[in-house]
């Protein structure tokens, strides 16, 4: 396990990490590992350079190509006598609350990198908590990721000009010339926020700082900013060179050329003397002055835009009488000027008393060492370059602020406002104005007649039909007598029964055509969809309001927009479940979905019980006719889960498991799936046998945990949506809709082309999401997306009033090639051994055995006993894994147990590897006190650690563990009394939410025989089947080998 | 590439040598400027100089100057990157020219200055208007300034040839000499970008100005500004770093994103407000040269917010 960590100083960005420390006592180690050259003493948690660049290399970010440079770097860490304190339980444990920690000097190794292999490994990080398994992304380096992203966002709206500026080394001073970022207005007080963020590490490297004087976070977090929108700006030129010809030697020129050049160079050393330089510094300072004294300064210039007084009598005003609107451009509307503090945004000061250099507000100004007059005079002369009448407003003495009428208003708001605020200037905007203009627009509504419906076959979206147009003004319909009069009125702002709206001639002309009869559209119903939902526009640019019909297809919107409950369908008769009511409500929305060929996605919380929906849903397909089978593509550890499930549920339904070395390729495939219902695959698979995936037409394909698909460019996406399917239906338990960047890639499956294409997604949704610079874009999204997507929570007592307490589920898991063939020769040898043996030694064997094969099972290196790797090796960890991310994701807290220690540390390491979080584990070895401890963590600490590990023996009586709602049984004890005490410690007294129990058991091993055998004997009292697993040692040897015995299907590989 | 102009009796149109063959008895000593590499060259490469109606009132005062074909000769030394350098100050220009001796030659024009009572009348006339001061602050020449200057009885540009000094170290005999000109007309140039040149050549710097009319604004002349603190007012209190484990390596919150992230309508808008570089000295224009590095920069930094960025 390495964190990573960052500190920038020196204009060098310094990569270095923290590792659990390997010796017995940090404070051993740390005797031995004193540098020689000084006697700072290499901290014990220094993860070393090159675990870091093997780490690195194996997550596939290469940071050796840039010619990396090694360095050491001091910094301040907390302390005790023990030594430094670690950042996170993963590297070290918690130190006892009561030891004092101190500030000390440590070393560590560092490298040095390259800008370039900075920022992409910064661009790597985004959005991550692990870079790779054993490789997380420390909280510090998370900081510099967001700052990199603020400094790219100046780079983007080109808030920078070219600088010099002096740098000074211990030989020399030098002079560069580089790209500085231009801080002003919202940007400005970003950065003052961002700064007092920045976690203290950051801060507490040596280079430059000593303790007493530490570096200031706003001028770290600056220069920061400022290296990566130099890098930035100078590598754009070295991907193609801008100033090319006639090539000029970088020392030769007047002082301008070589500063040109200088701005494109490496290093950006401007050669010259030190005088012509410093002469030159000082006219660059002046050069930019006019847009230093606006960015600046600690008050800012603020213009709010007010509306005319008691508005209600006004013109402009279009409310019954036609005749008061067209007598528009009444009163004026008022721009004031105001001074607004920086670091208090909420303090604004009218510009009246910020020109008088006497009263309260002028010693205010004075104590911040503000010239009020000359800012003012400043920042107006700049604005009134953007906006007429504030020009004007200059013409008098001590402006306070400007008289705009009914049209200079609105060219304010579309155009000179957007202006100002690009120039650093606060702008306060009435509130019914929105960037995209009035809240209320001229909108169109369509209206459709449904053609008359032969039969359901008919159904399809991509038949086109007709309708016609409607005209409303903020909501509300227009006659056409008061649009003649909008049009006439050509005002662009209008007050329409009490609220602004915004006209323009084209859309007054487009919407006057609709009423002249030309009203008429045409378009596919999937069109209609999209359109009610509130993407796409009519004639004109006029944005679409909304889509009334009435018959079949208002049944469909109503539907889809979920304003009617679709109807409820009854389950299909060989079901053999009871659908719980919320699971036949998902069961009859699928149902819906489907028959309009539309996709869904089912996202019910883990435990829910998606699968037994699905079932129902193609079980009642086949009832009805339909004879083509459905496609489920799955992760391989939960291939066997599926098929058992079906067995269980849908017991009619012919299951093909399409996997494993023995599979069928090409027409025998196609052949033989035709005969089945349901064929079950990996998405393994989906990509490599594509071939004959794509020969067979699927009456529907399910994708369970569909987040595999969550990248659009990866060859599983890409298979999953050339698949030939009647209906596509998506399985998730993790909130979908959290991720805006998975979206587009779930939905382009589901439905293609409703988001548009990947680049119109990212333009209208994704970036503006991600830099919530357009509030609406999410809203927008959501009302797209909302209708396909079904997600309950369990905690949600309005639909889900009727879920137990204590759900107990079995998860069937596969083998991998490896545990079947340690399993086979397992098995291979005990049967040798059981002919010969007999009364106790027999007893011992079977036990063993027993205990042998329970190991395999688990994990082959629990068997082997030789601590070797651990991924990829065991199906269930590897769905223990996939379980509790879903787990994670909830923000759900989990017990695990098992009844071998060895295996709990193996878990143990490797979630934390994957996860970057802590995980607890209590074993027979741990102390009384730590174990309280843990308990109080896990049971009380806001952030505590969600997933407790538990030993079957230490912790299956006694503890109370309420804060789980999930509890894992890793392997089984085969005797049901033991199992239930262990999973009362989380349902018992307190408990508020349900608990989901998850037995995990291998298919076709023991496991799942003895399973079998346990259920039959349910009926029988406990006693009988009594309180160890001595019982299995009475079966026969014939029993025995058949219960060991490996069916076929327990691989999937 | 910038032309060398030589005597050739059939190209007597030629505008920069319009007067030459004609007016033989103005026809200065014929000599051969040596080559610089390094000067400043003039934005303009033909015609007049001085787009602005500020610019062109100030060359007309050296037009006036019955000084033949040294004003095309000025120019094309102007034109050719002749001028070593400018200084501008208070009353006085200071500039160096490369002629055809080995040292370059000093020339100096002085300008009069306001007086400090001229001063104090111009400023209660300017702070009637506000515009004046906030289009000078803003690197504009305020349209009707002239009106705020005629109404004290006073003129912003030198108006005749006593309102100036001009000295060569060339040996020719006429004042103004070619060289005078050509810096007479770069100086023209620069007041096209930065019409505060002119206020600050008649005494007037910014800060002056700045206190003058807030003075007259009925303040009372008691505060006095260091520029230089104003800019490091920003400058936060460092914290002292701490041994609270959340703050240490957790620190706060990081503030939501909330700016526009889109590519501005037009590119490098702060490049083009601050316009070009006082007595820009480069075969390269600095705004026209830097405006592609905006735009490729803009598109390189939004694939990096978008994920898209991938090293080459």
């Amino acid at each position: 396990m390495i964190i990573l960590h960052a500190a920038f100083f020196g204009d060098k960005f310094h990569l270095w990490g923290e590792s659990p420390a390997s010796g017995p006592e940090p404070s051993g180690r740390r005797k031995n590992r004193v540098s020689a050259e000084s006697d700072t003493p290499l901290s014990p948690y220094d993860s070393g350079r090159s675990a870091i660049v093997s780490r690195l290399a194996e997550a596939g970010v290469d940071i050796s190509a840039g010619g990396k440079k090694q360095t050491t770097l001091s910094i301040l860490l907390p302390s005790t006598d023990s030594g430094p304190l670690a950042s996170s339980p993963l590297i070290a444990p918690a130190p006892d609350a009561a030891q004092e920690a101190a500030l000390k000097e440590w070393k560590v190794n560092s490298i040095s990198l390259k800008p370039v292999d900075a920022i992409d490994l910064l661009s790597r990080c985004a959005g991550k908590e692990m870079l790779a398994p054993g490789l997380a992304v420390g909280k510090d380096l998370r900081y510099w990721v967001a700052a990199m992203q603020f400094g790219a966002g100046l780079v983007v709206r080109q808030q920078f000009l070219p600088d010099l500026v002096q740098n000074e080394t211990k030989l020399k001073v030098g002079f560069r010339a580089v790209w500085e970022p231009v801080l002003s207005g919202a940007d400005y007080d970003r950065v003052l926020k961002f700064s007092s963020a920045m976690p203290h590490l950051c801060r507490a490297s040596l280079f430059e700082a000593d303790s007493d004087h530490p570096l200031d976070a706003a001028r770290l977090l600056k220069d920061f900013i400022a290296f990566i929108v130099d890098y930035l700006v100078r590598s754009a030129h070295s991907t193609q060179p801008l100033i090319a010809s006639p090539p000029i030697p970088a020392n030769s020129g007047s002082i301008h050329d070589r500063w040109l050049k200088a701005l494109v160079s490496d290093d950006g050393m401007l050669t010259g003397s030190r005088e012509e330089c410093e002469r030159f510094a000082h006219q660059i300072v002046e050069w930019r002055r006019p847009v230093f004294i606006t960015s600046s300064a600690p008050f800012r210039l603020c213009f709010r835009l007010e509306e005319p007084n008691g508005a209600e009598s006004q013109s402009g005003d279009l409310s019954n009488s036609t005749d008061d609107a067209i007598a528009s451009n009444g009163r004026d509307w008022t721009l004031r000027y105001l001074l607004q503090d920086v670091n208090d945004p909420s303090l604004l000061i009218p510009a009246e008393s910020a020109w008088k250099s006497r009263g309260p507000r002028a010693s205010l100004f004075k104590k911040r060492g503000f010239n009020a007059p000359e800012y003012l005079l400043s920042a107006l002369g700049a604005a009134s370059n953007l906006c007429p009448p504030i020009e004007e407003s200059l013409r008098m003495p001590a402006p306070d602020g400007c008289d705009l009428d009914l049209s200079r208003a609105h060219r304010f708001l579309t155009e000179e406002a957007w202006l100002l605020e690009q120039a650093g200037f606060t702008l306060l905007l009435p509130a019914w104005w929105t960037r995209k203009g009035t809240k209320g627009r001229l909108s169109a509504r369509a209206s459709v007649k449904s053609p008359k419906l032969h039969g359901a076959a008919q159904l399809s979206l991509t038949e086109i039909i007709r309708f016609d147009w409607q005209v409303s003004l903020g909501g509300e319909t227009l006659s056409l007598a008061e649009l003649k009069m909008l049009a006439k009125l050509k005002t662009p702002l209008v007050k329409f029964r009490g609220q602004w709206v915004q006209l323009n001639a084209d859309e007054i002309e487009a919407a006057l055509s609709f009423w002249k009869g030309r009203s008429e559209g045409k378009a596919s119903i999937r069109d209609l969809v999209r359109m009610s939902l509130g993407a796409g526009d009519a004639k004109g640019g006029i944005p679409v309001e909304s889509v009334s019909a009435d018959g079949w297809i208002g049944d469909l919107l109503a539907g889809i927009q979920g304003r009617a409950s679709y109807e409820e369908k009854a389950p299909p008769k060989d079901l053999k479940a009871v659908l719980r009511p919320y699971q036949l409500r998902g069961y009859s929305w699928l149902k819906f979905l489907r028959t309009w060929g539309l996709g869904a996605c089912l996202a019910d919380d883990m435990g829910l019980g998606k699968t037994v929906q699905v079932l129902a849903l193609i079980q009642r397909d086949r009832e009805e006719g339909a004879n083509r089978p459905v496609l489920v593509i799955c992760p391989t550890s939960v291939v066997s889960n599926w098929e058992k499930e079906a067995a269980r549920f849908t017991p009619r339904l012919s299951v093909m498991v399409h996997h494993g070395i023995g599979r069928r390729k090409g027409d025998t495939f196609s052949k033989e799936a035709q005969r089945h219902a349901i064929v079950i695959s990996s998405y393994a698979l989906l990509h490599r046998d594509i071939e004959a995936l794509n020969a067979v037409e699927w009456e529907g394909v399910v994708l369970d945990e569909a987040q595999n698909i969550k990248n659009a460019e990866t060859k599983q996406s890409k298979a999953a949506r050339s698949l030939n399917s009647g209906y596509r239906l998506a399985l998730t338990g993790t909130p979908v809709e959290n991720n805006v960047g998975d979206l587009w890639s779930l939905m382009e499956f589901l439905n293609a082309g409703f988001l548009g294409s990947q680049g119109e997604f990212k333009r209208t949704f994704f970036l503006p999401i991600q830099t919530a610079s357009d509030p609406s874009a999410a809203n927008r999204l959501r009302k797209l997306t909302e209708p396909f997507i079904l997600r309950r929570l369990k905690t949600d007592k309005t639909i889900i009033s009727d879920l137990p307490d204590k759900m107990e589920m079995k998860v069937f898991c596969n083998l991998t090639k490896e545990q079947a063939s340690l399993y086979a020769a397992v098995v291979e040898e005990t049967a040798r051994a059981l002919e010969k043996s007999e009364g106790i030694q027999r007893k011992g064997l079977v036990l063993a055995t027993l205990s042998k094969l329970k190991q395999v099972c688990n994990h082959p290196a629990q068997f082997l006993g030789d601590n070797s790797s651990i991924p990829n090796r065991s199906g269930k960890l590897a769905r223990l894994t996939e379980m509790l991310e879903e787990v994670l994701e909830n923000d759900d807290r989990a017990l695990v147990f098992s009844q071998f220690s060895e295996m709990g540390e193996i878990i143990r390491k490797h979630l934390e590897e994957n996860f970057g979080r802590e995980v607890l584990f209590l074993h027979g070895a741990v102390a009384k006190k730590n174990r309280d401890r843990m308990v109080e963590r896990f049971q009380d600490e806001k952030h505590g650690p969600p997933i407790f590990i538990l030993s079957l023996k230490a912790g299956g009586t006694g503890l109370n563990l309420t804060r789980a709602n999930h509890v894992f049984h890793f392997d089984r004890w085969w005797n049901p009394a033991v199992e239930n005490q262990a999973t009362d410690r989380a349902f018992r007294i307190g408990q508020v939410k349900n608990v989901q129990v998850h037995k995990y058991l291998c298919a076709g091993t023991l496991e799942e025989k003895i399973d079998e055998m346990i259920e039959r004997k349910r009926g029988i009292a406990s006693s009988v089947v009594g309180t160890g697993e001595q019982w299995l040692t009475e079966l026969s040897t014939d029993e025995l080998k058949e219960l060991f015995a490996l069916s076929k299907n327990a691989v999937a590989d | 590439m910038p032309r060398r102009q030589r005597y050739n009796p059939r190209r007597y149109h030629d505008d920069d040598d319009e007067d030459g063959y004609y007016s033989y008895s103005h026809f200065p000593p014929k000599s051969v400027p040596r080559k610089v590499s390094g000067g400043i060259r003039a934005q303009s490469q033909r015609g007049t100089f001085g787009k602005s109606w500020w610019a062109q009132r100030w060359i007309k005062v050296l037009e006036s100057f019955n000084i033949g074909s040294r004003l095309s000769r000025g120019r094309s030394y102007a034109r050719n990157g002749q001028v070593l350098s400018v200084e501008l100050n208070r009353g006085m220009v200071t500039a160096g020219v490369q002629g055809s001796r080995r040292d370059p030659y000093k020339v100096t024009i002085e300008v009069a200055t306001l007086s400090r009572a001229d001063g104090e009348k111009l400023g209660k006339e300017l702070s009637a208007q506000p515009i004046f001061a906030a289009k000078l602050l803003a690197s504009e020449m305020p349209q009707d300034v002239e009106t705020a200057f005629t109404a004290c009885g006073l003129s912003l540009f030198p108006e005749s040839l006593g309102d100036l000094k001009t000295k060569c170290s060339c040996p020719d005999w006429s004042n103004p000499c070619k060289h005078v000109a050509a810096v007479y007309y770069l100086i023209g140039e620069e007041f096209d970008r930065d019409p505060f040149l002119i206020f600050r050549l008649r005494g007037l710097d910014r800060d002056r100005l700045i206190k003058i009319i807030s003075e007259s604004a009925g303040a009372q002349g008691e505060s006095e500004f260091d520029h230089e603190e104003l800019f490091a007012s920003d400058e936060t209190r460092s914290e002292p770093i701490t041994t609270d484990a959340a703050r240490f390596w957790d620190g706060g919150d990081i503030p939501a994103g909330s700016s526009e992230m889109e590519l501005p309508p037009v590119v490098a808008p702060l490049l083009k407000r601050l316009g070009s570089f006082p007595f820009w000295r480069s075969e390269r224009r600095l705004v026209e040269t830097l405006e592609p590095f905006y735009d490729r920069a803009s598109r390189q930094a939004l694939r990096v917010i978008a994920g898209d960025w991938r090293r080459k």
